[in-house]
């Protein structure tokens, strides 16, 4: 991507800080990301990068700078206000309820109502959320037989389909991927990358958070490195190496 | 968007396999409202037989009235189980407000004031005083993050206290008047079951079949996933204690117009939080959330109102009553065992 520096961007970070308590995680953290672009979020383990995503998500509210969608600052005050301007995240601790069925966890937050007066009594619509959740995988290349069982039925490699699924289903902007491919086969995980660069594609700006860097460098056009809650490195993709980008992440070659 | 092939057939690395024990015949008979339903039909009729009294249509116009007496705080429970929290103040909720809406309610019984007006002033009554015991627990849950068992545990002290304080350890303000509602109705159905009947059927509804509800469950299924969809987690949560509350309040005023007199014993406090925490748990519900439904607290909540009333109807002393609550629990949470194994999983939706 070598022309995109010219448009808006679709996200940008602008200074972002964030502690637990004492544990300070996010550090003065600032990018832009741009519709199309593929974004690989890199850090050793505690560098802050699922903080990074739920902060962006509105899980976590910084402790200061600003968030710009579209290049207008906004604050989300819960995970709702992110999700209602374009952006969907899969969780890296799973963002599903086991005990609902894959229809429900696919219009979790955003249910459709019956109409007329039970509808806004708030009675759900089951069947239309069942059918239109079939849809919606379907759309994004998951094919799931029935979608009123419970997620607790299926296997390991299945919630994560539903849960990328539901994720780039909905997203109009931003779809950060916290670790997708963790857990899963070297075949699964390449189905997840074909996901990723469908995405693209599309026109979506893709955040993908990733520990296997041969798949960063395979399907990202650019690299943020992130070290203990720093920006350190952030740069297109044929910049680097398996080496370099190693080098970076620990801070060794320094 | 196309992608090479089906994403979730490749993920999950083989077709989607059925789970072990899906078979009908074994879903039927594990299936926990079946087999509850099964347990109350022979309870029925093992009372029967030893004792054909049982088949009396008064004894059932009291097996009726025990039962609305019950299932109050049984949904109730049951909301706050399934939304992953616990809520041991039922009880002494019930028991506060019994006494309070007895004081205040009965110079108005004696001095004739229409009747419909008092039951409905006192029901208000009743409600705030159990939404202000609630909001208690919920504020220690949600803003000073105290566990659910705990907080609830604080909140049942106080009120347990604070309904021996006001009544003096003594029945309050015993008016046969209000025995009245408890007696009159259609056939074997009084005006008090009644309401009762039909305000949980409401709660039945919400939880199943409303956003409320469908919130409720995944609150209780994963707390982090409600949240990150978007979920209000804190203000739901705050207002199912609340929920909870009203309706021990409201069971305590039930108390109330059944007995005549708002009586503050902690043998009651204690009973009824057993008997609805034992209601949801053998309708089926994990304690850990997110699996529950309104039929098996239903159901479980009649099982333990026959087996109550039973027993002393066949002369078994009180005492042993708790022991047979105990088992039934036990078995209940084995049955669950044994689904869990079979691979079936509760189905909230
Ligand atoms: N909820 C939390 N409470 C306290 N500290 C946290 C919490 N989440 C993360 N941290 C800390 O913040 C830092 C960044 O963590 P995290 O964002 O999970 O990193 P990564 O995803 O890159 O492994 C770590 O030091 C971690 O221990
Ligand atoms: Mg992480």
């Amino acid at each position: 991507m070598t022309t995109v520096e010219a448009q808006q961007p679709v996200l940008e970070l602008r200074n972002i800080n964030l502690s637990y308590g004492s544990v300070v995680a996010l550090d003065d953290v600032s990018f832009k990301a741009y519709a199309g672009e593929v974004i690989g979020l890199v850090g050793d383990n505690g560098a802050g990068k699922s903080s990074l995503i739920k902060t962006i998500s509105g899980v976590n509210a910084p402790d200061g700078g600003e968030i710009l969608v579209d290049g207008v600052v906004r604050h989300w005050r819960s995970p709702h206000d992110s999700m209602a301007a374009g952006i969907e995240t899969l969780y890296q601790d799973s963002g599903l309820a086991p005990d609902l069925t894959i229809g429900s966890n696919v219009f979790l937050g955003r249910e459709t109502r019956r109409r007329g007066v039970l509808g806004r009594l708030g009675f759900l619509d089951q069947r239309a959320m069942e059918r239109g959740a079939l849809e919606q995988l379907r759309r994004v290349g998951i094919t799931i037989p029935e979608t009123n069982r419970t997620v607790a039925e299926l296997s390991g490699g299945q919630r994560q389909a539903v849960a990328i699924g539901r994720a780039i289903a909905w997203a109009r902007h931003v779809i950060i991927l916290d670790e997708p491919t963790n857990h899963l086969g070297a075949r699964q995980s390449g189905e997840v990358l074909k996901v990723i660069t469908s995405a693209r594609g599309q026109g979506l700006c893709v955040l993908f958070i990733s520990h296997t860097l041969p798949h960063v460098l395979e399907v990202c056009d650019r690299i943020i490195v992130l070290r203990l809650g720093r920006v350190v490195r952030d740069a297109p993709t044929t910049e680097f190496t398996v080496e370099s980008l190693l080098g970076a992440i620990t801070g060794l070659n320094e | 968007m196309s992608t090479s092939s089906e994403l979730a057939g490749a993920l999950a690395g083989q077709p989607a396999r059925k789970p072990a024990g899906r078979s009908p015949f074994r879903r039927v008979v594990t299936n926990q409202q079946f087999v509850l339903f099964v347990v109350l039909v022979g309870l029925i009729v093992f009372f029967g037989v030893r004792n054909s009294l049982f088949f009396r249509v008064g004894e059932f116009s009291n097996l009726l009235t025990d039962f609305s007496g019950l299932i109050l705080i049984a949904i109730a429970e049951t909301y706050v189980i399934t939304a992953g929290g616990i809520d041991l103040a039922v009880g002494s909720t019930a028991a506060v407000t019994g006494v309070v809406a007895a004081g205040w309610i009965q110079p108005l019984v004696s001095h004739h004031v229409n009747a419909a007006l008092v039951l409905l002033l006192g029901a208000v009554i009743s409600a705030v005083i159990g939404a202000a015991a609630g909001a208690f627990s919920a504020l220690m849950i949600t803003v000073f993050r105290l566990v659910p068992f705990v907080a609830t545990l604080v909140t049942y002290s106080a009120g347990a206290g604070l309904a021996l304080v006001i009544s003096h350890g003594a029945p309050v303000g015993y008016n046969p008047g209000a025995i009245y509602w408890s007696a009159t109705g259609v056939s074997i159905v009084t005006w008090l079951v009644a309401i009762v009947l039909v305000l949980s059927i409401g709660l039945g509804l919400i939880l199943h079949l409303t956003i409320y509800g469908r919130y409720n469950f995944a609150i209780g299924s994963n707390e982090f996933a409600a949240r990150a969809a978007g979920i209000s987690v804190r203000r739901h949560l705050v207002s199912v204690y609340v929920l909870s509350g009203v309706l021990a309040g409201l069971t305590g005023m039930f108390f109330y117009i059944r007995s005549g007199s708002g009586a503050a014993t902690t043998g009651v406090t204690n009973s009824a939080n057993l008997l609805a925490i034992a209601a949801v748990v053998i309708g089926g519900a994990s304690l850990y959330g997110g699996v529950g439904r309104w039929s098996g607290t239903m159901l479980g909540a009649a099982v333990l109102t026959v087996v109550s009333d039973g027993l002393i109807f066949i002369n078994v002393p009180p005492t042993w009553i708790q022991v047979v609550v105990g088992a039934l629990i036990a078995l209940a949470a084995l049955l669950q065992t044994f689904r869990r194994r079979g691979g079936a999983t509760g189905r909230t939706t």
